[in-house]
């Protein structure tokens, strides 16, 4: 009787406490005074870096190719489409022959992990670091070191998407049902996706999107047209969002 | 009776699951990592409330996976380094009676293939090194994991001290992160005691 008691008591503070997380969880921020005019400057669309699988019966990732091939057309049809429509020159990244794939492709992950850092610490407010507690400035990079990059030359900032997903497998499906049965929460499925725009003469990143739980099946034109609306929502300089930020 | 369960689980959310991180101001911290492991940073550090095993403690400035550093505090024999996630098909190695200095390099390593997924885990450097005075080791690392393929790098310096581990090591990200923070990680470990 003691023993259901504490059970219980544990698994409703670990549901109420999910939910506020849920509730209170903030999805974009920008560096302080930061803002950007339609037709100023060059934005280089970094690679996307898309990773999409399966969400095993005991939560594990399990990478599937052929969703993921999927996917990355997918999103890089509609990102084609709505790269015209942010109101700067957006021009897709070129390695040609500066031989820093590696290097960029480092970046690309390094802003990921910035990327989820600030969701995690940074969004949730009942996460964040007390250092970065006091002032409500949003103040994360990947480094100064990537002005030195001669494959980003011309372009004033570079756009990093990152996109992972994770769809429940039955048997996860089915343990989602028997768990909420039993009055316990399990998730089925993961949807991240980050957008974020990095100045390229000091590493700031001045804009970011994201969110761990995306709409849009990506693996679907439809579903990964959604997902890119999402992801470049509230994009600085688009002309949408310009004039409503000019009205205000 | 739903009353008790619904007060018990607001306490609980306040006290446990909702435990927000702490400040590490300036000055002496003791019994860092529930042992008689202390020092004295000379700036501000965040400690995270999540904890990656009974005697781990973790600081991090932006975030553990941008800069973090791991205190293990005195892990006695037949106890591994982190709490295991999945003792059947992933166990963690143990620490042993007949252990020596140099092998804490190596634990460190496969536990970190075992429990992150970690697929390259080279061991740069290793010096000896004074860890308040008991001799112990200092080393560099470089690793990724295979969920966020960040390229890293470590450092650490261990000791066995009455027959349980006690090390340091700090990580972070090779671009940028790791040597922007390195000086404030070498003028941390410099104040250690135990």
């Amino acid at each position: 009787m003691r023993l259901n008691f504490v059970v219980r008591a544990s698994l409703l503070a670990c549901s109420l406490c999910i939910s506020v997380a849920a509730a209170a969880q903030e999805k974009t921020g920008n560096k302080e005074g930061f803002a950007l005019k339609p037709g100023t400057v060059r934005i280089m669309l970094m690679r996307p870096v898309i990773q999409v699988g399966a969400q095993s019966t005991g939560g594990m990732y399990e990478p599937n190719a052929d969703w993921t091939e999927q996917a990355r057309n997918y999103i890089a049809a509609s990102l084609q489409d709505a790269q015209s429509q942010l109101g700067n020159e957006v021009t897709g990244y070129s390695e040609a022959a500066s031989g820093e794939g590696p290097a960029v492709t480092q970046y690309s992950h390094l802003f990921s992990t910035v990327a989820d850092s600030v969701i995690e610490y940074q969004f949730f407010a009942g996460n964040r670091l007390p250092t970065k507690k006091r002032d409500k400035r949003f103040d994360w990079a990947v480094g100064p070191g990537i002005a030195s990059l001669k494959s980003l030359e011309g372009a004033d900032y570079a756009l990093f998407i990152t996109t992972h997903d994770e769809y429940g497998s039955t048997g996860r499906k089915v343990l989602q049902i028997f768990a909420a049965m039993g009055g316990v929460s399990v998730t089925s499925g993961v949807h991240v996706g980050h957008a974020g725009l990095v100045d390229l003469k000091t590493g700031e990143l001045v804009w970011l999107n994201a969110d761990r739980q995306m709409g849009g099946d990506v693996r679907t034109p439809e579903g990964a047209q959604k997902r890119v609306k999402q992801l470049l929502e509230g994009f600085p300089g688009k002309p949408v969002e310009a004039a409503a930020v000019a009205g205000k | 009776m739903r009353y008790a369960i619904l007060i018990t689980a607001l306490l609980g959310m306040s006290s446990s699951a909702c435990l927000a991180n702490a400040l590490i101001s300036p000055g002496p911290h003791a019994a860092i990592a529930q042992s008689r492991l202390s020092a004295t940073p000379d700036g501000e550090w965040n400690r995270l409330s999540r904890r990656d095993g009974k005697n781990v403690e973790l600081w991090t400035l932006d975030g553990d996976a941008l800069n973090k550093v791991t205190f293990f505090g005195g892990i006695p024999v037949g106890r591994p380094l982190l709490r295991e996630v999945d003792k059947k098909n992933r166990p963690l190695p143990k620490v042993t009676s007949n252990m020596l200095i140099t092998d804490i390099p190596a634990l460190l390593e496969s536990t970190y293939r075992s429990q992150f997924a970690v697929n390259q885990l080279q061991i740069e450097t290793q010096e000896p090194a004074l860890l308040d005075g008991n001799k112990g080791i200092r080393f560099t690392y470089a690793f990724a994991r295979a969920d966020d393929e960040v390229l890293r790098k470590g450092e650490g310096i261990g000791a066995i001290v009455g027959g349980q581990l006690y090390l340091v090591t700090y990580e972070a990200p090779s671009l940028y992160f790791f040597d922007k923070d390195l000086e404030k990680f070498h003028r941390l470990i410099a104040t250690l005691k135990l």
